[in-house]
C-alpha cells in the first residue's frame, strides 16, 4: 500500500476536492403545429395531447437541475412563434401572465404550461384560412433559427454574468474546461423537433444554414417524426450528431421522448459518477462522454434541393466556383449565385471507353 | 490520534440509512419524489429513472446493457446501486434461468409522474395564501432577512473558535441566533462548551460545517434538527415524526420565492415546525399577518445544485445587491454580485481576499496569517504554522483547498480557463498545503467493513469485483482473499442475489 507521501509527488498534482459545478442545460423544443398535418393525425394523436406530452418531457428536463432551462417554439404553417418564454408584450396586463397556483404542481411547470397553452390558443385563433391554403408545410427553418438565436443569447448572458464574479462559474470544474473549447461556453444546449410535416424544398438553404450553425456550436438537433417525411431534419440530425426517430405509434409519444430522446449533457463526466478510488476518468469517444448508446440512424436521405427551382434532385449541376446546385443548366451558363461564367464542356456526350 | 466515524449529515447518506418502508412512505408525496429526483440523483441515475418512468411493466436488467456503452458499466452499476439503496428501483429475480427484471418502485413512479405531468389533486406543492399581500415584502427583503439569520448562525460558530479575538473584530452587532439554534448546534456537536468557561468552542464537525456550501450547511442543520426531534419523540414514546417532517421540508423546497403561502392549510404538526424554521431563516412570517408564510431563498434552493447565498465567504452583502430580477429570464442562475469579490492565491502562498465580509475574514483567519487590512481587501499568507494551527483545530487540507477553490476570484478562473488548466488554484500551493498536513497526519481512516473467509476464490473474485464496480471498495488483497468496503449494504444485497441465483 502506498504511503501518503507517495501520493503527492512532483509529477502528479493533487486534484481532489476541486470545485465541481454543473453547467446548465438548455432544451429547445420545436413543435410543428402545421394544421393540415395535425388534422390528418387527429385520430391517433391530437395537438393538445402532443403538447401535453412534450411538457412532461420538458418538465423532466427541468427537474434534473435548478439551472436547467427550456424554450418552446411553434413552427406554424406561415411563421415561427415563441410559446415559452414569450416575448414581452405591450398590451397585456401582468395579472393574465401569472398562472394561478393550485398547490398541485411545481410553480415553474405551471408557468410554462400556462404560457404555452395561452400562446398556442392565440396562434390557432390568429391563423386564417388563407394562411393554411398558402402552404402545406411548416416554417421549420424559422423555428430552428429562433431556437439557435435564443441559445446563443442565453450562452452569452451566462458567460458574461458568470464572468462578472459569480462563484461556481462554468469553468471551475476540470471537465468544462476541456469541453467548452468549441461549442457554446457555459451552456449545454440541444434542440428537439417534433415533426409532422414533409420538408419544404423551398426552405432547403435556410434550413441547412441553421443546421450548419448548430453543428458549429455542437448543438445536437434531435427529431421525433410523428408523420410525414422530413428529409432535411434527417440530414440535420445526421450532421449535428442528433437522434432521428420515426414514431411508428404516435400515441406513445411520451415514451419516444423519455426513452428515445433521453440524453445526458455532453459535459457529463464519469468522475462524478463513479467512485473516487477509480481514477480512470475516461471519456467516451466522439460522443462527448455520454455513456448511452444512441439509436442507430436509419438510412439518411441526403438529396439536396437545387438553388434555381427548389426541387429535390438526385443528380444535378454544380457550380465549380461556389458549389451551388442547379437542376438544369442556368441560362447563358452563368451561375445564379456567384455570377461566374461556366463552361459546360461536352455535356451529354458518350464517354470514351478505352 | 483517535479515529471515529463521525455522523454524516449529508442528505443522501441520511436517506440511504432509512428503511425501505420509510422511504416508500416518503415517496407517496409527489413533491418529495420530485425533490429527491432533483437533489440526490446523479445525471445518469436521473436518465434511468426518466426512461423507466413510462415503462408499463418491469424490464429485464440486461436491457439496460443495450442502452449503456460497454465501457460505462461501472457508471451504470454505480447509478443502479444508488437507486436501489434509495428503494427507487426494484430489481427482482425469479430464480435461475429467468433474467432479473428492473422497475421503479410503485410509489415513486406514481408520485414522480404526477409531479411531472402536473396533474392530480394532491396539493403537496404548497397552498398559496389568498389573503391580501403585504407589498413591503419583496424578494429583496426576504433575501436580506434570510441572509441576516443565516449569518448570525455562522458567526456564532466562527466566533467560538479558540484563540481568536472574537467580539471586537468580527462585529459587535451580533445578538446571536435564537436559543433553540444554539442548543441545536451544541447538541449536534458543531460547537462544544469549553471547559472552565461559559464560552463555546468549535469542533471538527463544526469546521466541516463552516467550510461547506450554504446548501449543505442548511441540510446539515435540518438533519441535526430532525435527529433531535426524533430522539425527543422516541423518549416520549410516540411514533417517529421524521417522515412527515422530511416531507414538509421537501414541500417547502418546491415553493416559489416571494409568494405568500397559507399557514392554515398546514397540518398541526407542520404548523408547529414553523417557529424552528423561522429561527433558521428558512421562512418568514410577517408578525402582522401570522397566517401567511413566505419561503426564503435558503429553502427554495434546498434541492438545487446552485448555492443559494453563495457560501460563507461570498460576501453576504452581495446578495442584497442584485438577485431580485433573475427570476424572469433564467430562473435558477443568480445574478452576479460585485465584480471584485473573491480570493486570489499566488504561487508564493500569499492570499489577497477582496471582501468586506467580517465573516469571510474570520474564516480566512482560521488557516492563514492575516497581514494587512485595507478597505475591501485583506492580504494574508499561508504558512506552515497557520496550516498546522488549522489542522490542530481539526480542519483538513481538503477543506481548505476546496474553500479556496470555490471562492477563487474571477480573475483566477479566467486565468485558468485561458490556459486550459483544470485547476484554479496554483498546484504548488495545493500540494504544499497537502504536504503540511501530511507532516503530522500520516494516516487516513476509512470506516468500513472487512470481508474475508470466502468459501472459494470464485466467490471472492465475484464479490470483490462487484464492490469495485459499485465503488465501495477501499482496499483489496487478492492473495489473501480479503477486501475492505466502505459500505456493506450493496454487497449484502449482491451476495443475497448471488445465492438466490445459484439455487
Amino acid at each position: 500500500m502506498p504511503t501518503p507521501q507517495d501520493v503527492v509527488d512532483a509529477s502528479v498534482h493533487y486534484q481532489g476536492e476541486q470545485t465541481q459545478s454543473t453547467i446548465p442545460s438548455l432544451l429547445s423544443v420545436i413543435i410543428d403545429t402545421n394544421p393540415r398535418a395535425w388534422s390528418a393525425l387527429n385520430n391517433t394523436l391530437t395537438l393538445t395531447q402532443a403538447v401535453a406530452n412534450a411538457l412532461v418531457f420538458t418538465n423532466a428536463h427541468l427537474a434534473g437541475d435548478n439551472a436547467n432551462e427550456v424554450s418552446i417554439i411553434a413552427a406554424h404553417c406561415n411563421r415561427a412563434v415563441w410559446l415559452y418564454p414569450t416575448p414581452p408584450r405591450r398590451n397585456t396586463n401582468a395579472e393574465a401572465a401569472q398562472p394561478p397556483l393550485t398547490g398541485n404542481e411545481f410553480p415553474k411547470f405551471a408557468e410554462i404550461k400556462h404560457s404555452v397553452f395561452t400562446s398556442l390558443r392565440e396562434l390557432v385563433s390568429e391563423t386564417t384560412e388563407a394562411d393554411i391554403k398558402s402552404t402545406t408545410t411548416t416554417q421549420i427553418s424559422g423555428a430552428l433559427t429562433l431556437a439557435l438565436t435564443h441559445i446563443n443569447k442565453t450562452s452569452i448572458s451566462l458567460t458574461t454574468s458568470r464572468g462578472a464574479g459569480y462563484g461556481g462559474g462554468p469553468t471551475t470544474g476540470s471537465g468544462p474546461v476541456a469541453t467548452s473549447t468549441d461549442g457554446l461556453p457555459g451552456l449545454n444546449a440541444r434542440i428537439v423537433v417534433l415533426s409532422v410535416s414533409d420538408s419544404n424544398p423551398a426552405q432547403y438553404i435556410t434550413t441547412m444554414n441553421a443546421v450548419f450553425a448548430a453543428a458549429h456550436s455542437q448543438i445536437p438537433i434531435d427529431t421525433l417524426c410523428l408523420r410525414g417525411n422530413p428529409t432535411f431534419l434527417q440530414q440535420a440530425s445526421y450532421l449535428t450528431r442528433g437522434i432521428f426517430i420515426r414514431a411508428k405509434e404516435p400515441q406513445g409519444i411520451v415514451q419516444y421522448l423519455m426513452l428515445g430522446l433521453n440524453r445526458l449533457p455532453p459535459s457529463f463526466e464519469f468522475a462524478s459518477e463513479t467512485s473516487p478510488n477509480e481514477s480512470s476518468g475516461k471519456k467516451g469517444g466522439g460522443r462527448g462522454g455520454t455513456p448511452f448508446l444512441l439509436p442507430n440512424a436509419e438510412l439518411v436521405d441526403f438529396r439536396a434541393a437545387c438553388f434555381c427551382h427548389r426541387r429535390v434532385i438526385d443528380t444535378g449541376f454544380v457550380c465549380s466556383v461556389c458549389l451551388s446546385i442547379f437542376c438544369e443548366v442556368p441560362s447563358e451558363g452563368e451561375c445564379l449565385t456567384c455570377k461566374s461564367k461556366l463552361q459546360l464542356g461536352n455535356y451529354g456526350a458518350r464517354p470514351v471507353v478505352a | 490520534m483517535a479515529y471515529q466515524a463521525e455522523p454524516s449529515y449529508q442528505l443522501s447518506d441520511y436517506l440511504e440509512k432509512l428503511s425501505g418502508a420509510t422511504l416508500r412512505k416518503l415517496y407517496l408525496q409527489p413533491s418529495t419524489s420530485f425533490a429527491i429526483f432533483r437533489q440526490i440523483l446523479s445525471p445518469l441515475a436521473q436518465s434511468f429513472v426518466q426512461a423507466l418512468l413510462c415503462m408499463p411493466g418491469p424490464i429485464p436488467v440486461s436491457k439496460l446493457d443495450v442502452w449503456v456503452r460497454p465501457d460505462s458499466r461501472r457508471a451504470r452499476d454505480y447509478a443502479l446501486a444508488t437507486l436501489r439503496s434509495l428503494s427507487i428501483v426494484q430489481i427482482t429475480g425469479h430464480g435461475k434461468g429467468n433474467p432479473n427484471v428492473v422497475q421503479l418502485s410503485t410509489n415513486f413512479q406514481k408520485s414522480l409522474r404526477r409531479a411531472l405531468e402536473s396533474g392530480g389533486d394532491h396539493r403537496t406543492f404548497g397552498i398559496p395564501s389568498t389573503s391580501p399581500v403585504d407589498a413591503e415584502i419583496t424578494i429583496d427583503s426576504l433575501d436580506k432577512y434570510s441572509t441576516k439569520k443565516w449569518e448570525e448562525i455562522l458567526h456564532y460558530v466562527v466566533n467560538s473558535v479558540g484563540g481568536l479575538d472574537d467580539g471586537g473584530s468580527t462585529g459587535a452587532h451580533r445578538s446571536g441566533p435564537a436559543p433553540s439554534v444554539k442548543r441545536l448546534l451544541l447538541e449536534g456537536h458543531l460547537v462544544k462548551a469549553r471547559p472552565g468557561t461559559n464560552r463555546m468552542g468549535i469542533t471538527k464537525p463544526g469546521f466541516t460545517f463552516l467550510l461547506q456550501k450554504t446548501n449543505a450547511q442548511v441540510w446539515t442543520l435540518l438533519l441535526l434538527w430532525l435527529d433531535m426531534a426524533e430522539r425527543a419523540e422516541r423518549a416520549s414514546g410516540s411514533s417517529s415524526p421524521s417522515v412527515d417532517m422530511l416531507s414538509f421540508l421537501f414541500m417547502l423546497a418546491s415553493l416559489q420565492l416571494g409568494r405568500p403561502y397559507d399557514a392554515d392549510a398546514l397540518t398541526e404538526a407542520r404548523r408547529n415546525m414553523l417557529p424552528a424554521l423561522i429561527d433558521f431563516g428558512l421562512i418568514y412570517i410577517n408578525p402582522r399577518m401570522p397566517r401567511q408564510y413566505y419561503p426564503t431563498r435558503l429553502v427554495t434552493t434546498l434541492t438545487s445544485s446552485i448555492s443559494p447565498l453563495r457560501s460563507v465567504s461570498s460576501g453576504f452583502s452581495a446578495i442584497a445587491a442584485g438577485t431580485s430580477d433573475d427570476v424572469s429570464s433564467l430562473g435558477g442562475v443568480s445574478k452576479p454580485s460585485s465584480r471584485q469579490e473573491g480570493i486570489i492565491v499566488e504561487t508564493n502562498n500569499r492570499i489577497y481576499a477582496y471582501t468586506r465580509s467580517p465573516l469571510q475574514i474570520a474564516v480566512l483567519s482560521l488557516f492563514t496569517n492575516l497581514e494587512s487590512y485595507y478597505p475591501g481587501l485583506v492580504s494574508a499568507r499561508l504558512t506552515r504554522e497557520s496550516i498546522r494551527r488549522a489542522i490542530s483545530f481539526g480542519i483538513t487540507a481538503d477543506q481548505i483547498i476546496s474553500y479556496l477553490g470555490s471562492h477563487a476570484h474571477q480573475e483566477m478562473r479566467n486565468f485558468a480557463r485561458d490556459r486550459m488548466i483544470a485547476a484554479v488554484l496554483p498546484p504548488t500551493v495545493v500540494d504544499q498545503i497537502k504536504l503540511w498536513q501530511l507532516e503530522n497526519d500520516r494516516i487516513t481512516a476509512t470506516p468500513g467493513f472487512l470481508f474475508k473467509d470466502f468459501e472459494n476464490p470464485d466467490e471472492y473474485l465475484a464479490i470483490a469485483n462487484y464492490a469495485d464496480e459499485v465503488g465501495v471498495s477501499a482496499w483489496r488483497d487478492d492473495a489473501r482473499q480479503m477486501f475492505f468496503a466502505k459500505k456493506h449494504e450493496p454487497i449484502r444485497d449482491f451476495m443475497k442475489s448471488r445465492k438466490k441465483a445459484s439455487e
